[in-house]
C-alpha cells in the first residue's frame, strides 16, 4: 500500500499532516472498528448489508460533473436560471439530481457586483448531492477559520483576486440548506453548447474559490 | 471567562475567525474504508439510528485531543461506537469481540 | 406556504408562520449553552438582517443532535451580517457580508 498524507484537523492551530504508512494492507484499529460496527448492525438486521452497497454507488455517483451540468444549464437557459436561484434543490430535481440526504439548496450567482463563497466553519456541511464529496482542504482548520474573516486573503491564496468594488458574500453552512455558487460564464464562449460549457465548469468554481477560466478542457479538479 | 469555561463555551469545532494559518491544497481519494464509513453514516440516518447531527454532536464530544488528533472518517467510528453505546444498540464489550473477531479473519486470510 | 387572500378568523397555530419577515433587523442572542450547539461564537451578540425565510419550517438541529427526529418545528432564517461589524480591523467601508442559516429561538428583533 502506498502512504498517503491524512490531513485531519487540529483545532489548537497546529496542522500535523501525519502520514500513515500502511503495511502490505493491514487494516488500521478504525478500519477494524467500520468493519466490526458495521457487520453488528447488519447480523442485527438494523441495516442491511445492500443498503451500505448501494450507499457507496449513491456517493460514486455524485461529481462536480453534476454541477457543472446544473451551471451550463442556467448559463443557456434563463428560465432555468430563475428557477434555479428561487430553488435550488427542485431545478436540480428537474435534472434527474435527487437529494438523498433531504437537505435543500440555495444557488448563489456570481456577477460583475457580488462573488460568493461557501464554507463550514462547524464541520464540512457541502452540496454533496450535486457535487460528490468535499476535497480535503475545505474540512481542514485554515480554510474553516479564514473564510469568515477574512475570505480575500483566502482567496488570494487560490489565486483568485477579486477588486475591492465587488462585494464578497461568504455563506457559513449550519443547517438543512446547502450553497451552490454559479460562477459567471466567462467571455468568448457565445454560442457554446451545454456540453462544451459544462467542461469549463470546475468543482473549485462552484465554492467559489476560483472563477471559470476559458481554457480547453483540461485538469480535473 | 476563565480558561475551563471557555473550554465548555467554544465546542472543539467552532473555530470561525481563529487564526487558521495557510492554506494546503491537500486532498486524498478516500480509502475504501473511509467511503464505507460515509455510506454507512448516511445508511444510519436514513434509518435514523443516529441523524446527521446526532453525529456532530457525538464527534464534537470526542473532546479536543481527539478531534485534532483523528483523521476525519475516525472521528467518525468513534463517535458512531460511543453513540451506539448510549442508546444501548451495542455495548462495548460486543464491539470488541467482534473487532478480534474481524482482527483474526484478516490475520488468518490477508488480502489487499 | 403562499397566503394570497388573508382569513382573518383563521389563527395559526405555533410554528407555522414565521415570526421574521425578510428584512427584519435581528440580533442573535447573547447566550452560552452547554453542549451542542450550530451558532458559532463569533455570531453571538450580534446585529443582522433576515435575508431569506428557510421554508418548510424544520427541527431545531440543537435538539436533532440529542436524538429528536420530529416535532416542535420552527423557522431558521438566511442572515445577513457585515464583516466590518464582526471583524476588527476588516476594512470599515467594505461592503462584504457573511450569510448563515440560524434556527428561530437564537434571534431576536431588534427596535426600529
Amino acid at each position: 500500500m502506498s502512504a498517503h498524507a491524512d490531513p485531519h484537523d487540529d483545532h489548537h492551530g497546529h496542522d500535523h499532516p501525519h502520514a500513515e504508512i500502511v503495511h502490505s494492507g493491514r487494516p488500521g484499529y478504525y478500519e477494524i472498528m467500520e468493519t466490526a460496527v458495521r457487520e453488528l448492525l447488519v447480523e442485527r438486521r438494523l441495516i442491511g448489508a445492500d443498503e451500505i452497497r448501494r450507499q457507496i454507488e449513491v456517493l460514486d455517483s455524485r461529481t462536480p460533473a453534476l454541477g457543472a451540468r446544473v451551471v451550463a444549464r442556467a448559463w443557456v437557459d434563463p428560465d432555468f436560471k430563475e428557477r434555479l436561484l428561487a430553488d435550488g434543490r427542485t431545478a436540480c430535481e428537474e435534472l434527474g439530481i435527487s437529494f438523498y440526504d433531504d437537505t435543500g439548496l440555495i444557488v448563489l450567482e456570481n456577477t460583475d457586483r457580488v462573488h460568493n463563497l461557501i464554507v463550514c466553519t462547524l464541520c464540512s456541511c457541502y452540496p454533496r448531492p450535486v457535487l460528490g464529496l468535499p476535497p480535503d482542504w475545505y474540512k481542514l482548520k485554515p480554510y474553516r477559520s479564514r473564510a469568515v474573516s477574512e475570505p480575500r486573503a483566502v482567496l488570494a491564496e487560490f489565486g483568485t483576486v477579486i477588486p475591492d468594488d465587488v462585494e464578497i458574500r461568504v455563506s457559513d453552512s449550519t443547517a438543512m440548506v446547502r450553497y451552490l455558487v454559479l460562477p459567471r460564464r466567462p467571455a468568448g464562449t457565445e454560442g457554446w453548447g451545454e456540453e462544451e460549457l459544462a467542461a469549463l465548469v470546475t468543482r473549485d468554481t462552484m465554492i467559489g474559490v476560483a472563477p471559470v477560466e476559458l481554457t480547453i478542457a483540461g485538469a480535473e479538479r | 471567562m476563565t480558561q475551563t469555561e471557555m473550554l465548555l463555551k467554544r465546542l472543539p469545532n467552532d473555530i470561525g475567525g481563529l487564526d487558521g494559518g495557510p492554506i494546503q491544497r491537500v486532498e486524498h481519494d478516500l480509502e475504501p474504508w473511509e467511503k464505507r464509513c460515509h455510506a454507512l453514516a448516511d445508511v444510519l440516518d436514513f434509518h435514523k439510528i443516529l441523524n446527521t447531527e446526532e453525529k456532530r454532536r457525538g464527534v464534537e464530544a470526542l473532546g479536543a485531543e481527539m478531534v485534532g488528533a483523528l483523521s476525519y472518517y475516525e472521528r467518525w467510528i468513534a463517535a458512531f461506537a460511543n453513540i451506539l453505546f448510549a442508546k444501548r444498540i451495542l455495548s462495548p464489550s460486543e464491539l470488541a469481540a467482534k473487532m478480534d473477531e474481524v482482527a483474526a479473519r484478516w490475520e488468518a486470510e490477508p488480502r489487499l | 406556504m403562499t397566503i394570497i387572500e388573508r382569513d382573518e378568523r383563521v389563527v395559526s397555530a405555533m410554528g407555522e408562520m414565521p415570526s421574521f419577515e425578510v428584512g427584519a433587523r435581528v440580533r442573535i442572542s447573547q447566550r452560552h449553552p452547554v453542549g451542542h450547539y450550530r451558532v458559532p461564537l463569533y455570531l453571538r451578540g450580534r446585529d443582522g438582517v433576515i435575508e431569506r425565510i428557510i421554508q418548510p419550517a424544520g427541527i431545531d438541529n440543537e435538539e436533532e443532535a440529542y436524538g429528536r427526529n420530529a416535532g416542535s418545528k420552527l423557522h431558521y432564517y438566511r442572515v445577513a451580517f457585515a464583516m466590518a461589524q464582526l471583524w476588527p480591523g476588516y476594512a470599515a467601508a467594505s461592503r462584504d457580508s457573511l450569510h448563515i442559516e440560524v434556527f428561530e429561538t437564537w434571534l431576536e428583533r431588534m427596535g426600529e
